[in-house]
């Protein structure tokens, strides 16, 4: 077995145990596989820090030329756009284009949440354009597991 | 759970992941080398840490708006001070400190020095003393017969003209502000600036 194939082994093995986890854990473990988790919750985040400025600095927000009513704008896209992966999965890539852009935008106005908002920011966005969805048939699956088992037991045999 | 299910399983893919995450970093440093190079910060408030001191040679305003006001400092929760606006402000020679005591270390001194001019749009200004030499152009002190004490009574001008001027301030905010030459350092000090309100001994 040379390089290459022992490091795909290694992958499926760990494909593998990924799906016996979604598969034999609780139902929140499977919602939870289902959609970003990480991603729109890291958004959500993000969203509340980049609000922590304008929310400080409502007194002045509706004076004309003011930045920080753009400031209330990002930071509340950022907010609805992190609820929305929850609900929205398929649409995560343009949700996470979104959340980079929105973010480092809102250092003008809310000065990126200290920077901080700017950043977990940034991190969410790359993580729900990274996700990918991977759909299996249990039936098929359980069949294969058991034929495995099987023939595990007749190596050994 | 049902037999034939599909079972969906969210995996992260590292190679776009890297890709997205680097975009977004390269982006974010763009538009901070950009601020960077010409010294512009947006939405600048600077507040709730205290007294700090304001400095400068001169300062010229636009549509100054002067309106009595009460706010927070770092003492207390609610001081009378006056709350200054201007439209578009340029200042020479502007120096922003504020004393601080550190543990361990003792009082140490924050100074934010600008050499060349200090240009700002949107200036929102709440100070307890200023010392200053004041001059205006098309002044015009107005009072409302109102209980809301902001605007009772107001003191308006087209342009305001300030000389060797020392503010002690709470709040300050800038909607867009640039400055030239900006040095920022820090010092140890004895004790801390103690100017207060002339007569009432705070």
């Amino acid at each position: 077995m040379n390089r290459k194939e022992r490091k795909e082994r290694k992958r499926q093995m760990k494909q593998e145990r990924k799906f016996e986890k979604v598969v034999e854990g609780n139902s929140f473990k499977q919602w939870r596989s289902r959609r970003p988790f990480w991603g729109a919750t890291l958004t959500i985040l993000a969203g509340l820090m980049i609000l922590y400025i304008p929310l400080h600095l409502y007194a002045i927000a509706f004076i004309p030329g003011s930045l920080v009513f753009v400031g209330f704008i990002f930071g509340g896209l950022v907010l609805i756009i992190g609820i929305c992966e929850y609900f929205y999965p398929q649409l995560s890539t343009f949700f996470g284009i979104a959340t980079i852009f929105l973010s480092v935008l809102s250092i003008m106005g809310a000065l990126g949440g200290f920077l901080i908002g700017t950043i977990l920011g940034i991190v969410a966005g790359a993580l729900n354009i990274a996700w990918d969805k991977e759909e299996i048939d249990l039936d098929t699956w359980k069949r294969n597991k058991q034929q495995e088992k099987i023939e595990q037991v007749n190596q050994a045999v | 759970m049902k037999e034939n299910e599909k079972i969906i399983v969210g995996k992260t893919m590292k190679k776009k992941f890297l890709i997205a995450l680097l975009t977004g970093f390269l982006a974010f440093g763009s538009l901070i080398a950009a601020f960077g190079f010409s010294g512009t910060a947006f939405a600048l408030p600077l507040g709730g840490i205290g007294d700090f001191y304001v400095e400068f040679d001169e300062l010229n305003g636009t549509n100054f708006q002067l309106l009595p006001h009460v706010g927070e400092t770092g003492n207390s929760d609610a001081e009378p001070m006056v709350r200054n606006k201007m439209d578009e402000v340029v200042i020479t020679n502007l120096h922003i400190y504020k004393d601080l005591e550190l543990p361990g270390i003792g009082w140490v001194r924050f100074h934010v020095r600008s050499t060349g001019p200090t240009n700002i749009t949107g200036l929102i200004h709440d100070a307890r003393l200023i010392e200053a030499d004041l001059s205006f152009n098309n002044l015009e002190i107005e009072e409302k017969n109102t209980s809301e004490f902001s605007q009772n009574w107001s003191q308006n001008a087209a342009t305001i003209k300030i000389k060797d001027a020392k503010i002690v301030t709470d709040y300050l905010f800038q909607t867009v502000v640039s400055l030239d030459g900006a040095k920022i350092s820090a010092e140890r000090i004895d004790g801390p600036d103690m100017t207060t309100f002339p007569g009432n001994g705070k």
